[in-house]
């Protein structure tokens, strides 16, 4: 109908077939089609799926980072390696996927000025920092525990090279969760001063934790959704975190700092008090305790590299 | 003439497998015997035709399958975490029954 009341002739029959178009593919993608580089895309799907697949790379590249910090301070040889290894896993995660942002039309230069000037955003638990050995364990049990969950549902995305990218993925995740799982187990098995390290490293993160899948987002109103770039609600996705990891977390003896967290027997579903999502706002768009200085050292790194890309990539 | 390397995708979203390669003159037409070679029977998806010199393969031994131990790169390399577990829940249930006594 709009196509009508903006004009006649060519630019018509232009905008019509644009509209057809788009409403053959939405329907396509709703269906379970699965698109690929070359296929034609409507505008708004490109632009989500460089925004989706852009945030999830810079996530997996600022995820090494508090990570980092802990190689040098490895309580062994073992976990110096171990440690060694999930970072490199990240950033290669990083890697593959600014190749699909590539592929979908925006160039890594870009992709870095907008990481580094704060335009384009990171994962929430990234913007905190690191104060102890067992927040290494954390984000690798739970971080990373959350993080398989939203991307197992990415397995049936409608963007056919983001689904093969997060089989390798997915599959690489599980063995971060059972390195920072076996941290954490040593710890709660260990001395009163490694439980209460544990402890309070879990009462930080726990509030960053229940943030990360994002706020309560009516499916009907989330546009990601309904392209199907990403397949779950976000309160889908929590209470599915909330269902495996919570049972796991008491029985290590542990409490959870949120004292009407409960599931409700009649609902099956977990009550729990609300995060204040101004609060994940506010941290996601660089007031996090760790934010500054992380987009810094990011900053500075892809500063300092600037000579080794020019001479290896002719730049 | 010259050969054309050929990848197949059998399901929507699904890899592209290696499956084979054509002689043709030039890209056009190695895309056609592609097509005539590789699907025949509505296998196909889509298939990806790359000039086979354009291919390198990386088969170096000593770096891909190097003779280190690097279980510790996998999740079943964390098969201790299952008795872990079952120590922590042993102590904490002793110290439940300690306390019960106490309490009677």
């Amino acid at each position: 109908m709009r196509a009508q009341a903006t004009g006649g002739g060519a630019a018509m029959t232009a905008i019509l077939t644009e509209e057809t178009r788009t409403e053959t593919f939405r329907r396509d993608v709703a269906d379970g089609g699965v698109i690929e580089t070359s296929d034609w895309m409507p505008e708004e799907y490109r632009r989500r799926l460089i925004k989706f697949i852009e945030m999830h790379a810079n996530s997996e590249i600022m995820g090494a980072l508090p990570e980092g910090d802990w190689i040098g301070r490895a309580p062994s040889l073992k976990r110096k390696l171990a440690l060694s290894a999930k970072i490199q896993d990240e950033v290669g995660h990083a890697q593959m996927l600014y190749r699909l942002v590539e592929d979908l039309g925006k160039p890594r230069p870009q992709i870095f000025a907008d990481l580094t000037s704060g335009k384009s955003k990171f994962h929430n638990v990234f913007h905190y920092p690191t104060r102890s050995w067992a927040d290494v364990g954390i984000i690798g049990w739970l971080v990373d525990g959350a993080a398989i969950i939203s991307q197992s549902a990415l397995l049936r995305s409608s963007y056919g090279p983001y689904t093969r990218v997060m089989k390798r993925i997915c599959w690489e995740e599980a063995f971060h969760l059972k390195q920072g799982e076996d941290v954490c187990l040593t710890l709660a098995g260990g001395s009163a001063l490694q439980r209460e390290m544990l402890q309070d490293a879990l009462t930080r993160w726990w509030e960053p934790l229940m943030m990360f899948h994002g706020p309560p987002t009516p499916p009907e109103q989330d546009g990601d959704l309904a392209w199907r770039i990403k397949t779950k609600p976000n309160d889908a996705l929590r209470q599915e975190f909330l269902d495996r990891y919570v049972p796991q977390i008491w029985e290590l003896g542990l409490t959870i700092p949120d004292p009407a967290l409960k599931k409700d027997v009649q609902t099956g579903r977990w009550r729990y008090t609300e995060p204040d999502w101004s609060r994940l706002i506010a941290v996601v768009t660089g007031s996090g305790p760790a934010s500054a200085q992380r987009l810094g050292f990011r900053r500075l790194t892809y500063e300092e590299g600037a000579w080794l890309r020019a001479v290896t990539m002719n730049a | 003439m010259g050969a054309f390397v050929v990848f197949r995708q059998e399901e929507p979203g699904g890899a592209f497998v290696h499956c084979g390669s054509v002689d043709a003159p030039d890209m056009e037409l190695a895309c056609q015997y592609a097509r005539d070679i590789f699907s025949r029977r509505e296998d196909a998806q889509r298939l990806w035709v790359a000039p086979q010199e354009a291919i390198r393969e990386v088969a170096d031994g000593d770096l891909l399958r190097p003779a280190l131990d690097r279980t510790y790169r996998l999740g079943r390399g964390y098969r201790v975490t299952v008795e872990k577990r079952r120590r922590i829940k042993a102590r904490i249930a002793a110290r439940a029954e300690a306390e019960q006594g106490e309490a009677v």
